[in-house]
Parts: C-alpha cells; structure tokens; sequence
C-alpha cells in the first residue's frame, strides 16, 4: 500500500468514556449532524461499532445499528463508516468492514445492509468487493444533498439452515 | 502497675491496660468504673480512664480524668506516662516530653517509656536527648539488636558518623560466625550496606571499599553493591575500575543519566554547567558515539549528546533524533527537547530543521534526503512540534496556525486540543484556554490528568464552580471538597486559592492556602511511624533520607509559593478592612465581569446551601458511631469568614514569614514579603534587613530598587528620633548606610535617576523608576507617565516575530497607571497599545480574545460539533485506488 513503514492499526469499542472521539470524527467526515439515538444505537451494537486507531490515534469508525427479530435473525444497518482523509487508501476501511461482516456470521444475521447516495460510485464499487449488491433505489431520500436518491446496498447471508 | 489494689481491682487494672492495647475500650471503660466504685480516687485507674476516652473522642473528659489521676498519684510512673501519652496523641509532642520526663524520674529504667521518649525524640530533632536515651536502652538491653541499630542511628543523625560506625562494629563483634540466619540476609545486607555509606560519609572512602569487598558475599542487593562500590571507586581516584564497572551497571540499565554523567567524570569530561571546550566536546562525542553502538535501545545515549553538541554537529544529531520520534508519534517531544531553548543559538536550529521536515513532507511525503515514504501522522506530528516551538518562542499566532492545521489533519488527537489550550493561555485568553481543555477532557472522560489540566485552567479563567464540579469527577464519593482535601491536592488548593485571591474572596483564599500549610505540616506528622518501623525492619539508609528530606520539607516550592500567597492575603486584610476589600475587588472589574461574578456567587450560595444540607445529614449519622475515625467534625468555617476577621493580620503573617526566611532565603520574593510585612510592623530594623537580603540577592531587581526607595524615604521622614529605642535604631541605621553601594551620600532622587540610567531600555525598570519618581516628589506625575510610555517595544528573536515586552509585565504597568499613578486615561491608552501587542488578551480586550462577540469562545461556548465546518470529503471523490472510504454510507435516517 501507500506507506513504507508498518503501522498496526487496531480497534477499539465505544463507550460513554470515548464517545467523543466518534462525534469528533464525525464532524469531519459527514456534513449531517447525528442525534443522540444515533450514538445510543452505536452505543448498543456494541461489538458492531468500532473506532479504528492508527498507531494510537483514532482515524475511523464504523457505527452500526442491530435491529432484531424475537426469535429470528437479525438485520445489520451500517449507519456510517468513514476514515479521516489523510488515512485513506491504506486499508482501514476494509478492516473495519471485515470486522462487522466477521460479527455477522459469528452471530445470526439475515442480512447487512446500508444507505449509498446514487451518484457515489467509488462507495458503491467499494461495496460491491466485499460481495454487496444493490437491491432497491429509493427516490428523495436526502433532503438537503442532491442528488436526494439513494440506494439500498445489501449483503445476504445464507441461514444456517440452508446451509446443511 | 496497680499495685496498690487488692489482688481482684489489681487484676482488673491488668484487664484495663489490655483492653487498650486490643482496642476494646467499652470492656476497659467498664472494668475502670468497677474499680472506681471502690476506690473513686485511685490515680491510675483515672489515668488509664481517660486514655480509654481519649480514645473513644471524648477529648475533654480524658484531660480531666488524666489531670485528676496525676493528681491524685503523682509519685506514678504510669500516671506520667499516660498523660504523655495523651499529649502524644494530640501532637503536643513538648509537653508528651515533660511528661515522659517525669515518669522516668520515677522509674528510671523502664524500657517502654524510653522508647517512646527516644521516638518523640527523633521527631522533635532533640538530637543529643535522642542520643542520650538510645545509649541508655542499649546499656539496659545489649542483647537486643534494634538498641545497637537505634544507638548507632542516633549518633549518625547527631552528625557523628564515625562514632555510629564503631557501635555498628561492636555490634558485629557479638554476632556469631554463621550470622546472619536464612531470614534475616535482606536486614543484615541493609546494615553493612548502611554501615559503608556511613564510612563514605565519614570520609573513609578505602576503608569503605575494603568493608564493602570484605561483605561482598553477604550482601543480597547486589545493585546498591555495585553503586556504592563504583560511586567509591570514584571518590578513591581509581577511574579505570570505576569505568569498567559503569560499564556493567549500564548494560543493566542504559537509561539512567547518573550512570552517563559518574561515566564522563571517569574521563574528566564532567561540568556542572554544561559548558565545555571543543576538544572535549570531540572527546564527549566520540564516547557518547561508541556507547551508542553499544546500547542501541537506550534514549538516553542518544538525547544527552543534544545537550553538549554545538551547531553543525547539533544539527545534524537533532534531526536524527527527531525523526524516529515524529515518525513514532511521540507527544512528549517537545518537552523532552524543551530545556535546549535555554541556548542562544539551539532554538533557531531546531526551527530550521523541523520546518525543513515540514516542507519536504508535504512535498514529497517523506523526510529531506529519504526516499523512504512517512505515515500520514508524521506530519500531524511535525505540526504539533511546531506549534509548541513557536509558542516557546511567543510567536503566538504561528502556533495557532500550526495546531489549527493539525486539528484539521486529525480532529481526534486530544494532546492537540491540550497544546492549543496551552498557547491560549500563554496569549492571554485564559476563557479559550479554559473551554479547549475542556474540549480535550470530553474527548476521554476516564483520563484523570487531562481532567486536572481542565479543572487547572477553569480556576485560571476564574471559573471556580465549574471547576469544582469538574474536579470532583474524579474523587470518591461523598464529602468531595474534603476528600480533594484529604488527598493534599495541592496544585488544586493552589489554583482555587488564587482565583479567590483575584476575586477578592480573602476568606476562601486564605482557608485554601492555608490548607497547604496543612499539608505540609501533615507530611511532617507522618513521619513518626517510622522512627519505630524502620529501626526494626531495617530500612536504614532510607530512613535517614527521609529525615533528611523532612528537614527541608518547608523549602519544596508548593510550601513556598502558599505562604507567600498567604501573606499577601493578610497584607490586604491589614491595608484595607474587611468590610471594603470585596467592593474593592467588585468596583475594577468591568460590568459584564461584575454581573457574571454575581451570578456565580448566587449559584455557589446555592451550592453551599445543598452542601450543607447534606453535610449535615452526613454527620447527623455518623455521630452516634464511637469509632474515631468515621466521624469527620464539621469544618465550623468552611468559607474562611473567621479567617479574615483576625485581630492582628500581621502577626499570623509573621509565623508564615518566619518559615520562609528560614527555609527559602535564597528566594527575592521571601524578603520582599518580609519587607512589606515589617514595614507595616514599624520594625525597621528587620524591613532594613530584609531591604539589604534583597539587593544581596539581585540589587538590579525592580522589587529591590522599590523597596530600598521606600524604606529610606520613610525613615529618613520620620522626625527626629526621642526615645531610646528610636535612637538606637537610627544609629544603626546611619552605621549601615554605607554598606549599601547604591547610596554613597547621594539623594534618593539621584538613587533613583541613576537607576534609570542603568535600565534604560527596560519596560519593568522604566515602571518601577516611575513610581518612585511619583512617590518622591507628587509634582512629577506627569513626567512619570512619560516615562512609562516612552518605552519602546523590540523585536528581540533573530527570525523576526517575537517581541520583547511580556503579556504579564504589561498587565502590571496597567495596573500601576491605573491604580497607582491615577491616570485613567494614560492607562486606556496603554491598554489600546498593548491590545495591539497582545491580540488574544482578553485582558487587554484584543481584538482576537474571547471578549469580542465575534469570538467562538465568547457567551456561552458550544462544543465543537456543529460549530465551524471542516473540509467536508463529500467533494472530493478523487481516488488512489478506488477506496473511498470516508463516504461509503450516509444516513440521515436514524
């Protein structure tokens, strides 16, 4: 990758002790400002959220919400996913997405799905390698973004039923 | 011991004195009374009574029971020894002697009372009582080890070393051949090694080394062995072994600096300034070279060349050992590399190399001349150098633009948010400071130290409910003042003590600064346990160093800085009445200012009020309870109101004054404040005293100058001298007045005209020559404040941004204008002039502080999360490998 140097990346939950560190990232990543549901969810998923720390420093969070079915599998919606500029393209994303999507199969999950804005292709391209696919476009989504559609971007996994 | 009794109260009595030992005090309390009730008056059962109630916190009952049993016995040694007893555990350790005294009158050889006397002894320093006392319990109980060990110790303290050392060898001379036994090899290595230190500090440096050689196989800590043999071998000019050694003791551990410097002085290549010639900086380096490939994992081997190398070389070894640190990510950096800004020249080097660094890696991602790439934090390293660098330096803006540009690189870094914090404070803008470290504490709520830089900053902004409620975050549960009370924190009491003092809160002031005196004499307290402990477990040189460093507790810088705060506090209470003091505080403030200080002070009240409530809920149950420790009395003046109305302000400054000069003569400020407060005590001798201990100091001082000025202007005003006492003084005043270089029969204006001459071009002489100008001769205001404002402000750095005149020195001659010289409109138009100087000052009003309503940190602060917007990456969908990461999902649903 980009850098010459090895430089362990790790990670780390979300507590009420370092929430901070996830609405900072935030703030910089995403030009929406997310409630307080936004970070109890987080809060809740627990092994779901993650902040990923670059030699120490936080540079990228995945946050997820776990919505469950008595009984059922549950459904995995990644809220947000994001890694501050100067630390792209050295594969933290994809640590933390592999993360979650190890979760998903250790736990009994139905599907892991999210919300991608029509025109960002990288995001959608990016998806897509980790076996994601688009399975709905919903008109107006956004209210103050344009363009305001968005698409649903969903992972299945097969039951363990079926799997036998 | 109650031997008076028949054979059942006698054996009763027996009970009693166990019943104390084992802390069952209600069984001895009862077969006290049942003693008494047939004979009301036996002395000692009285006694041993009221030391049972001493114990249970009925103080007033157990001194009259105890005097009653005196009284009624006073041929008992165990009378006396109980009331000593009981005037121990009040800390009246004078008056636990007198009695000790008295019992042994009586029973001269009794063992337990001789020991209890030698402790109080060594605590109260008694020396040659505490010498006195050990032999005597060695000469009842030579078989006991701990007497020869006590006897020794005391003859040491009494500062005969050599003379400790032959008891310790007549000690030995009773041992047996196969001594010491299994358990006892870590005691017995402690005394031969206590016994070597000893000969060292005797002088007796071969005799040492032969001892230390001799025990070599009975000695179990064999790293004091070898630290003792090496710092001998040293001392016996033997630098060859000594080298050698070193060595060893380096590979054990390569970090420790005493090891570096015991190494140089082998080779001559040891100053205590630091200063050396070129031939040995070669030879230094050339040493500090081959040590290096040596223990390639030390940081030491590689830091402490930066100290002695010059230039070139310097600049070539500080990038090379800058560059691992920025790449690693090291936030202490800076303040590991902040004392080579003391040089001349270092600070311009290091600029140059670490913006070098900064230019090549935004160019090019990696260091100057490297082709190997960096990690992405290596620049927001850099970055954060830098902004502490140019704060170093005052350049206050360049900083803030470092650390702007580094929270925009990685807005999650919370040292950046601390350092910006920092610099504000340093501008002048302690509200901004206050709320960045605040930022920076929400980042991490379970990190304490961070949680103390907040609370430290809020107490500088004056915000002390806030800052109270912050630091009691981090303490137990309950009672929380007290509990940071009972923690001795005293940077808090410190901090708090100021604002109040800024505030013109002298009663809370003062009950804070005074709580550090506490502390200190708490520390002193704690040392009693181990004049017993350590005897019997040996740890002697350790024991003596803590003795030594109690002996100069009250010179640690926390002590000094209470005391002299303290005194100021009462040096207002005696200048102006308490009645005015607040209202003085209030007037000068601005009308914003006022009306924020009184909505704090409502919300304190407010506070208190619950406190109290609660507090008393709080000891409402706890009274009941008989153990001595859970019940804490309720502090009967809580906000220092009792404080302030004391008779004499300036006889409790005098205690605190009296510790000063004894524990801090070398510093100005000590005889300064003993000046101010002698002054006002019309004792001129002593304010001459203190006049001539200041110019001894540094005659050059503003402060010095001042000092003299008044003191000669108002004695030589005073008429002409009547009775005895003022006759006396007079002559000794006209005695002295020659020693004193600045006078030589010259006027006090000519004083102070040359003085002037001398420090032309600076601001806080130009000041202090002003006042005095004004206080010789009223007439001469107007020129006065010409002086003042003639003064021209430099640019003094060679990279051309930092200018002379610091933000605190301005602040003060503000103050002067404005209160002392009273010329309001002089002081706005300083107050304008240096708004321009100090843009971040909010107290100046610089048009960057927190004062100005455009100010993100002005009115009530938000936090950062929707404030300004950063780069948002929604734009930027250029990729390297079509990752991108940052806008992968959006939601706005939740």
């Amino acid at each position: 990758m980009g850098t010459g140097r090895e430089v362990s990346v790790s990670l780390d939950g979300v507590r009420d002790k370092n929430l901070m560190q996830l609405k900072k990232l935030n703030t910089v990543l995403f030009p929406v400002r997310y409630n307080d549901k936004y970070y109890a969810d987080a809060i809740s998923s627990g092994e779901f959220t993650k902040l990923a720390y670059y030699s120490d420093i936080c540079v990228g969070a995945i946050a997820c919400r776990l919505e469950k079915k008595e009984g059922g599998p549950m459904r995995v919606y990644i809220m947000t996913l994001g890694v501050l500029a100067p630390y792209r393209g050295i594969g933290i994303g994809s640590k933390l997405l592999n993360h979650v999507l190890d979760m998903c199969s250790k736990q009994n999950t139905s599907e892991i799905f999210l919300h991608v804005q029509t025109n960002n292709e990288d995001a959608i391209k990016f998806y897509k390698k980790f076996g994601f696919e688009i399975t709905e476009t919903i008109q107006d989504y956004y209210i103050n973004i344009e363009p305001r559609d968005c698409y649903v971007v969903t992972k299945s996994f097969a039951q363990p039923e079926a799997n036998k | 011991m109650g031997a008076s009794l028949p054979p059942k109260e006698a054996n009763l009595f027996k009970l009693i004195v166990k019943s104390y030992e084992t802390k069952q005090y209600k069984k001895g309390l009862k077969a006290a009374d049942a003693i008494l009730k047939k004979f009301p008056s036996h002395g000692e059962t009285l006694s041993m009574k009221g030391l049972t109630l001493n114990c249970m916190d009925r103080k007033t009952e157990a001194y009259e029971l105890v005097r009653l049993g005196v009284k009624n016995d006073i041929k008992s040694h165990v009378c006396w020894h109980v009331f000593g007893l009981l005037y121990r555990s009040d800390r009246e350790y004078r008056e636990a002697i007198k009695c000790y005294r008295n019992a042994l009158r009586i029973d001269p050889e009794n063992l337990e009372i001789l020991r209890d006397l030698s402790l109080l002894q060594a605590q109260m320093r008694d020396l040659s009582g505490f010498v006195e006392t050990r032999q005597q319990l060695l000469s009842l109980k030579p078989n006991h080890r701990m007497n020869w060990i006590g006897f020794a110790v005391s003859q040491h303290l009494n500062s005969n070393a050599s003379k400790a050392v032959e008891i310790l060898e007549a000690f030995e001379g009773t041992l047996e051949d196969d001594y010491p036994p299994e358990n006892e090899i870590c005691e017995h290595t402690e005394m031969i090694l206590y016994k070597v230190s000893l000969l060292e500090e005797s002088g007796a440096f071969a005799k040492a080394l032969e001892e230390l050689h001799k025990n070599e196989s009975k000695i179990v800590d064999k790293l004091s062995y070898k630290e003792l043999e090496v710092s001998l071998l040293s001392k016996l000019g033997r630098p060859a072994e000594a080298d050698k050694l070193y060595r060893v003791l380096l590979s054990m551990n390569p970090d420790n600096y005493r090891y570096y410097e015991g190494l140089q002085k082998c080779f001559g290549l040891y100053s205590e300034s630091g200063q050396y010639s070129s031939d040995k900086i070669e030879k230094l380096s050339a040493l500090y070279q081959s040590l290096s490939e040596k223990y390639t994992r030390s940081s030491a081997v590689k830091r402490i060349p930066l100290d002695f190398l010059q230039d070139e070389s310097f600049k070539e070894a500080v990038a090379k050992y800058i560059k691992p640190l920025l790449t690693k990510g090291v936030p202490s950096l800076f303040s590991d590399l902040s004392s080579l800004y003391d040089h001349p020249r270092k600070p311009d080097i290091l600029e140059q190399v670490v913006v070098e660094m900064e230019q090549s890696i935004r160019a090019t991602g990696n260091y100057p001349g490297s082709d190997v790439k960096e990690p992405p934090s290596t620049l927001l390293w850099t970055l954060f150098f830098l902004a502490q660098h140019y704060d170093k330096r005052g350049q206050y803006d360049v900083a803030l633009g470092k650390i702007d540009e580094a929270i925009a690189h990685t807005p999650t870094v919370i040292d950046l948010y601390s350092v910006k914090s920092r610099i504000m404070k340093h501008a002048g803008d302690l509200t901004a400071a206050a709320a960045l470290a605040d930022e920076a504490r929400c980042m991490d709520l379970a990190d304490r130290y961070i949680n103390s830089e907040c609370v430290k900053r809020m107490l500088q902004a004056d915000q002390v409910t806030l800052a109270e409620k912050t630091a009691v975050l981090f303490t137990k549960e309950g009672d929380q003042i007290n509990n940071l009370h009972d923690m001795q924190c005293m940077w808090y009491d410190l901090a708090s003590g100021d604002s109040y003092f800024r505030q013109g809160d002298l009663g809370r002031a003062l009950k804070r600064f005074l709580a550090v005196e506490k502390h200190y004499t708490d520390i002193s307290e704690d040392q009693f346990d181990f004049h017993s402990y350590c005897l019997r477990k040996m740890t002697l040189r350790s024991y003596v160093d803590m003795l030594k460093f109690q002996d100069r507790l009250h010179s640690f810088p926390y002590f000094h800085k209470a005391a002299i705060r303290a005194i100021r506090c009462y040096l207002k209470l005696h200048d102006s009445p308490k009645s005015t003091a607040e209202e003085d505080g209030m007037s000068k403030m601005a009308p914003a200012q006022k009306k924020k200080m009184k909505k704090q002070k409502k919300a304190e009240e407010r506070a208190k009020k619950e406190a109290e409530s609660k507090s008393e809920e709080s000891t409402a149950g706890g009274v009941s309870k008989s153990g001595k420790k859970n019940v804490k009395p309720v502090d009967p003046d809580p906000h220092g109101q009792k404080l302030i109305q004391v008779e004499e302000p300036m006889a409790e400054a005098s205690k605190y004054l009296r510790l000063l000069q004894k524990h801090s003569p070398n510093s100005l400020e000590t005889h300064l404040v003993s000046f101010e407060v002698n002054m006002r005590k019309q004792k001129f001798l002593l304010a001459f005293q203190a006049v001539k201990q200041m110019l001894k100091l540094d005659a050059e001082n503003p402060d010095s100058h001042r000092s003299l000025i008044k003191f000669l202007l108002k004695t030589e005003s005073t008429s002409a001298p009547t009775t005895e006492a003022e006759k006396l003084r007079w002559s000794v005043l006209e005695a002295e007045r020659p020693s004193i270089s600045q006078l030589q029969n010259k006027s006090l204006t000519e004083v102070n005209e040359e003085f002037l001459g001398r420090h032309k071009d600076s601001l806080v002489h130009r000041a202090a020559y002003a006042e005095m100008l004004c206080l010789l001769n009223p007439s001469k205001k107007t020129e006065a404040i010409k002086i003042i404002e003639d003064s021209t402000n430099k640019v003094v750095q060679t990279n051309g941004a930092q200018i002379e005149w610091k933000l605190k020195d301005c602040i003060t001659v503000h103050k002067l204008l404005d209160t002392a010289l009273l010329d309001s409109e002089a002081a706005s138009r300083w107050k304008s002039r240096c708004a321009e100087y100090f843009p971040w000052s909010t107290y100046f009003e610089g048009k960057r502080s927190s004062v100005m309503p455009d100010s993100v940190y002005n009115t009530s602060r938000k936090t950062n999360e929707n404030g300004d917007t950063p780069n948002h990456p929604m734009g930027q969908t250029e990729l390297s490998d079509g990752q991108v990461e940052a806008f992968k999902s959006l939601s706005v649903s939740t």
